[in-house]
């Protein structure tokens, strides 16, 4: 496909405190095995996009780390391929260090290599969103109804809360976007369509809007372009019908992660095949006494304890005598003897000790910080 | 300007058997691409011994059915083996100038892919099949041969006497030198029993490889031509005592028994060995779920499964159903197996892509077992279907899809 795939590796709106401290927001964890970029990149090569830029702020280190040169999402190419583009300064020219004024400061410092690129269109995502999603339709219905701009928004469904800070728009009967706001404090409505952060444009158009947005010192992609371009260029709504997972917040991280205990979401999201990292971990190992249910394992887990709705990454030790309930422990963390978990979120390479127990509620989970020792 | 490129050692490995002990689980592979061990094939021990070796150049030769073997190893990503200059390479027999022909024996096949050996100018060649799980180290082997100023080093494993009968028999003075080579001696005389793992000085072992072809009575085969002339012509060859854990598994049973061997503690097989990984091509699925209804008690099981039923020892590979009520025991489930409710799976191998019904009985189904014996396996094909309510017997194999209960 005619398109080069620009990912936001950050947010500027996310508290996930100590799962972020590290990592920048595309390499959280998410599902048991993946990152949160490995659902954005197999979106972009399951549409069929080989040519991506990654545009980072800060704490990206964790996030080369895992895409290395990006093989396994098969974006190890000649022509396209994998681009991380790390913000830079120059001394004495430019010594912004990495604080982008806003989203299209970064684009606008990034241009180098998006104007460098042979596509015509391009697609841009955020790191908040997880869903998938086939760009092939958004970019042919983009043709087809001559849009200038086509946003990706869904409706949300009953329940589910809109957070503060997410973009709303309003749109005529011909889905035409004529309005944008954002959203100021946590609200659960229907009727008001959220952007899911997704962007189909002509990447000459794209170049010049920021070339004219800088010139007038406007930085925000949301306010300064959708919002008020609207009158003057076709934006138009595409609907993403399925799910999609909301990360900003640590109970959104903990809830959106459990919705794949439900198989008929699980369906959905993995539709299409989706890429990380290998580890070539062995299988995982369910030994005599070990009791599960209702859970997500991945590989390389030795499990001898109890573990019931809960997700484990990749590598984790669950001892004997542990309880582990309704928490999300990530990659090579060890659970001693007879421990008891309950809504925590316990981050990479964690140990916990015998009879240690730590329990959280599910609007507030003990978030544990990577290498922590307890 | 131009570099000389040359390796210190490359590896050979045949994996051209049909491996035809192994019944149906080879109708549609070559026997080294059979599965093993919850997400691996065969192949992948040796290929992986040999890059945690520091080996990075090897050639795999092919003959039946190659197609499935190709597609696994592609260009060797997952073992590390894309590399500029070396890498894994197939080798199928091809045709020649005004001949061609099929690799009438092992060394033949190593005969007529002298030009590729010779393309990457190696001292030592390392000659493997791909029919064995072990974890072994092959660059100590080579320091053997070395201090030893070995013409040919001969991998052995010391067996029980009684055993030794179904192996190459070396028979070796003190030192280790060979003076007797037996294939499969009647009465052997020693326990040490080759594994089929060969180091040779190449140029040496050039030269008998081009007398053994122009030898018309020969069957070019390593075990029964070119040891043996080698001996007789006085070389030095030496015997190299492995004695870690190996499995030749060219049959059902020894398959089955090397895959349960993962699920004890007490046999010296550990892959969850960081420093020596048995590295595959992963299959990309998402990672298991394990239901509800799910008991689970020394299993190992692989991404992109769902689990809801009761599993005892036994070995699940990626991207198994498992349905409520089913119950599995003593088993091996290939990729892609689904098993309906409340079917009951004992001593049984399923191979890939196989959907079983409900209430099926497979295998010795709550029989009474014998301490320290066990039922017969029975083996199930691949990508068949079994129907509802079928019962198969311990030590069937079966190839062809049962579709209707008996008697309907």
């Amino acid at each position: 496909m005619n398109a080069l795939g620009i990912v936001f590796s950050y947010s500027e709106h996310e508290n996930l405190r100590e799962l972020t401290k590290i990592r920048t927001l595309a390499s959280v964890p998410f599902g048991g095995k993946y990152r949160i970029i490995d659902f954005l990149l197999s979106n972009y090569v399951n549409s069929g996009i080989h040519d991506i830029s990654i545009i980072t702020r800060n704490n990206f280190h964790s996030l080369t780390d895992h895409l290395g040169a990006g093989k396994e999402w098969d974006l190890t190419r000649k022509i396209g391929g994998l681009r991380i583009l790390s913000p830079f300064s120059t001394p004495g020219i430019s010594d912004h260090n990495g604080n982008y004024l806003g989203t299209i400061d970064a684009l606008f410092k990034s241009m180098h290599s998006i104007k460098r690129s042979r596509a015509d269109y391009v697609i841009l995502t955020g790191s908040n969103i997880i869903c998938s999603i086939n760009y092939d339709d958004v970019l042919k219905r983009h043709i087809e109804r001559n849009a200038d701009i086509t946003v990706v928004y869904t409706n949300p469904r009953e329940g589910v809360v809109i957070p503060s800070d997410a973009a709303l728009i309003r749109m005529d009967d011909k889905e035409r976007v004529y309005e944008l706001a954002y959203n100021k404090e946590d609200i659960i409505r229907q009727d008001t369509p959220m952007c899911l952060g997704m962007f189909v444009l002509r990447k000459s158009l794209l170049e010049s809007l920021v070339a004219d947005a800088i010139a007038y010192g406007r930085f925000d992609f949301y306010h300064d372009i959708i919002q008020r371009l609207c009158g003057n260029l076709n934006i138009l709504g595409y609907e993403h019908k399925k799910i999609y997972f909301e990360i900003s917040s640590v109970s959104g991280y903990m809830n959106e992660n459990m919705k794949l205990l439900d198989e008929n979401i699980r369906k959905q999201i993995f539709e299409k095949p989706v890429y990380t990292k290998v580890k070539d971990s062995v299988p995982a190992q369910y030994c005599i006494g070990s009791k599960v249910s209702n859970s997500i394992v991945s590989d390389g887990c030795k499990i001898e304890g109890t573990v019931i709705n809960s997700i484990l990454s990749r590598g984790v030790i669950i001892g004997k005598g542990a309880v582990v309930k309704n928490s999300i422990i990530l990659q090579n963390t060890e659970i001693m003897r007879n421990v008891t978990l309950d809504n925590a979120i316990l981050d990479k390479d964690v140990i916990v000790r015998e009879n240690r127990q730590l329990v959280g509620h599910e609007t507030y989970p003990v978030v544990i910080e990577k290498k922590s020792i307890i | 300007m131009y570099y000389e490129k040359k390796k210190e050692m490359i590896a050979m490995l045949l994996a051209g058997g049909q491996g035809s002990r192994l019944g149906i689980l080879t109708n549609h592979v070559a026997k080294p691409a059979v599965p093993f061990g919850g997400k691996y094939r065969i192949i992948d021990f040796t290929i992986s011994n040999c890059v945690n070796s520091g080996i990075d150049t090897i050639g795999v030769l092919t003959q039946y059915r190659p197609l499935e073997l190709n597609a696994y190893i592609g260009n060797g990503q997952p073992w590390d083996l894309d590399r500029l200059f070396g890498g894994i390479t197939i080798l199928p027999p091809y045709m020649k100038a005004n001949a061609g022909e099929w690799y009438k024996g092992t060394a033949n096949a190593i005969y007529q892919n002298i030009e590729y050996i010779e393309m990457n100018h190696p001292t030592y060649v390392l000659i493997l099949s791909g029919d064995h799980i072990y974890k072994m180290n092959y660059q100590m082997m080579l320091e053997y041969h070395i201090e030893k100023n070995a013409d040919c080093t001969i991998a052995v494993l010391n067996v029980p006497l009684e055993e030794a009968s179904r192996f190459g028999v070396m028979n070796a003075d003190e030192t280790l030198k060979i003076y007797e080579f037996e294939e499969k001696p009647l009465q052997p005389k020693s326990t040490l029993a080759s594994m089929g793992v060969y180091i040779f000085n190449w140029e040496k072992l050039k030269s008998y490889l081009v007398a053994d072809e122009a030898d018309k009575k020969s069957e070019n085969d390593f075990g029964k031509n070119i040891l043996p002339n080698m001996l007789e012509a006085g070389e030095n060859m030496y015997a190299y005592e492995y004695k870690g854990y190996w499995k030749d598994v060219g049959t059902v049973e020894s398959l089955w028994e090397a895959n349960m061997d993962l699920l004890n503690p007490e046999v010296p097989i550990e892959l969850n060995d960081p420093p020596w990984k048995i590295y595959s091509r992963n299959a990309t699925l998402p990672p298991q779920y394990i239901g509800n209804n799910a008991k689970l008690n020394n299993v190992t099981i692989s991404e992109g499964c769902s689990i809801d039923g009761e599993i005892e020892n036994s070995i699940i590979f990626p991207g198994v159903t498992i349905k409520e009520g089913a119950a599995i025991r003593n088993s091996i489930l290939m990729p892609g197996v689904t098993v309906g409710n409340h079917s009951t799976i004992e001593y049984t191998i399923i191979a890939a892509d196989t959907v079983i019904g409900s209430n099926v009985c497979m295998g010795a189904c709550a029989m009474p077992v014998e301490p320290g014996r066990h039922p017969e396996i029975s083996v199930i094909g691949q990508g068949i279907t079994i129907a509802d309510g079928t019962v198969i017997p311990p030590g069937a194999m079966i190839g062809e899809s049962i579709l209707q209960k008996e008697g309907e």
